[in-house]
């Protein structure tokens, strides 16, 4: 069954791996908020699909990108 | 240790805008009296926050590079400075790594190549690019026009998601719809 579940399931690639980038840098926010939810949560790396390495710098640079007020810490969901 | 450190604060300008000016030439005395070198001093100018920080929902970027030893413990000194000056709203400095020193080289390699084919980078440099220049397109028919957004948009995206589920349908077989909220569980 668990084997069947696997062959089902999409293979997801790293996009950092894929584009061969080593640092990822936080004053990009464009391309961290790709990796936010809506709330401004941190994608974890088993939606995203990232690699350890990469998920580990993201989450640093998301950080860093917070601290700076360049992406939000929460953003309000309006009701 | 010599060091690369980084600094970047963000500076209130809704009273008095030459503040930029005069903070960060101090910063930049506080540095190299203590014996650190300048290697740039890049202004990002007025920026909207993300978030109000005392107030403010605007403020201008500044980063500055210097080289210094870790044994004068400047990042210490420039704390200090930050903390006792109120017209400075955020502050962060940290060490650059090798790393990304490779990737800045790297993204300044890659962005003369774009320039230089001018036309089109048609290159095959997988979806991701091609999206993203897809994107910016977007945004920049956005701000011209603000009706044709909507089909720009959904245009955009159709082109993107379509042959990306192509090129990886195969493997997968059937149920290709739900995967997400599957792996979500």
């Amino acid at each position: 069954m668990r084997g069947m579940k696997m062959m089902h399931r999409k293979k997801r690639i790293c996009r950092f791996c894929e584009s061969g980038d080593i640092f990822i840098d936080f004053r990009d926010e464009k391309r961290l908020v790709r990796f936010l939810t809506e709330q401004g949560k941190i994608v974890p790396r088993r939606t995203s699909g990232n690699c350890n390495q990469h998920q580990r710098q993201l989450a640093q640079a998301i950080k860093r990108a917070r601290h700076l007020a360049l992406i939000p810490f929460v953003s309000d969901i309006p009701r | 240790m010599e060091k690369l450190y980084c600094t970047i604060f963000i500076v209130d300008i809704s009273q008095n805008p030459d503040e930029v000016e005069t903070i960060s030439s101090r910063i930049q005395q506080l540095i190299e009296d203590h014996g650190g070198i300048i290697k740039t001093n890049n202004r990002w100018g007025k920026r909207r926050l993300a978030y109000a920080l005392a107030g403010k929902t605007h403020g201008s970027y500044v980063e500055i590079e210097f080289n210094a030893s870790s044994r004068l413990n400047i990042p210490k000194i420039l704390e200090g400075e930050f903390r006792l000056n109120d017209r400075v709203l955020r502050y962060m400095t940290y060490i650059i790594e090798k790393e990304e020193l490779v990737q800045r080289a790297k993204n300044a390699g890659k962005a003369r190549s774009v320039k230089e084919e001018t036309p089109q980078p048609e290159t095959p440099r997988k979806e991701e690019e091609s999206s993203e220049a897809a994107e910016v397109a977007v945004e920049e028919t956005n701000e011209i026009s603000e009706t044709s957004e909507a089909n720009e948009i959904s245009e955009a995206s159709e082109t993107e998601a379509q042959p990306a589920e192509e090129t990886t349908e195969p493997l997968t077989g059937n149920e290709p719809e739900n995967e997400k909220k599957e792996e979500g569980e």
